[in-house]
């Protein structure tokens, strides 16, 4: 008869079990940091690799999806060998609610009537698309992957406060850009720029 | 080391309601100060006004995760990769 001692866990299994069913979570998350098909393909790739070998490091019971998402986003950084930096983005983490005063009421007002609509995901990627890449990784992180302000920080490798801050700015940049799409398709229209504030519905 | 003037013991006004908005609208607030800011914008039409904006933009992102899924071929060469590293799974 074998031992009674349980069968220790299998590493190989472990990963299967855990890390190649988040295959699908890492592919987005390589997609948002490329927004290239071919390189998001290479990025996943390496990612599993680098998971692998490492595979002993990842700690049972935490969460997997981010240990992966910090993995592949050291890669990405790799893989930009240009030493081209990411933008620089304010440091401090002081981007407070003055900035939401400051947004422009037509955007506000522009986009209030449309939020609800179910055929804004296209406008609302292509906006996020186009916003500088540290606020954009912090929209991803947090809003589409469902990650909290300490798991984006420890992926981001950032502080909290620093999520926090490139979270606000970052969607608020969302906001601006999304305004002008809906305008230029047509879902605003172009009066509703005429004046500023910080009104957030529409007064009669 | 937030700048936010959230003086657990202060009740809030409108800029530290909404300093605070999307902390809320993450889930990112303890329970105490959670029911501070809710009870600022409950009898704030402003600031009432301001989340409920907020919060149906964050519901609009929310909705527009891609849905794209790895393709077969991109999971098929992962895995010979990783059988190519020792993988045995």
């Amino acid at each position: 008869m074998m031992s009674d001692a349980p069968a220790p866990p299998e590493p190989h299994a472990e990963f299967s079990a855990l890390a190649l069913t988040a295959l699908d979570d890492v592919y987005r998350f390589a997609r948002s940091l490329t927004r290239d098909e071919a390189d998001a393909e290479d990025v996943v790739q390496e990612t599993y690799l680098r998971a692998f070998r490492s595979w002993h490091t990842f700690q049972t019971g935490t969460d997997v999806r981010r240990w992966l998402f910090t993995i592949a986003r050291n890669v990405f950084l790799r893989s930009r060998e240009r030493g081209q930096r990411e933008v620089t983005l304010d440091a401090d983490g002081a981007e407070a609610v003055d900035a939401a005063q400051a947004l422009e009421g037509w955007v506000v007002r522009g986009l209030d009537p449309i939020l609800d609509r179910a055929d804004l995901g296209p406008a609302i990627r292509e906006a996020l698309a186009e916003i500088p890449e540290g606020y954009r990784d912090a929209v991803v992180l947090v809003d589409l992957e469902d990650q909290s302000y300490e798991g984006a920080a420890e992926v981001l490798g950032i502080p909290v406060g620093t999520v926090r801050s490139r979270l606000f700015r970052g969607r608020k940049l969302l906001q601006e850009r999304l305004a002008k799409h809906a305008q230029d398709a047509g879902f605003v229209s172009p009066a509703a720029r005429g004046t500023t504030g910080s009104a957030p519905r529409s007064e009669a | 080391m937030m700048n936010a003037p959230d003086r657990e013991d202060a009740v809030l006004d409108c800029r530290g309601a909404m300093t605070r908005l999307f902390d809320l609208l993450d889930g990112e607030l303890t329970p105490e100060r959670e029911l501070k800011v809710r009870t600022h914008i409950t009898g704030c039409p402003e600031c009432f006004a301001h989340a409920d904006f907020e919060e149906r933009f964050l519901k609009a992102v929310r909705t527009a995760r891609q849905t794209g899924v790895a393709s077969g071929a991109l999971r098929e060469r992962v895995v010979q990769a990783l059988r190519a590293d020792g993988w045995t799974g």
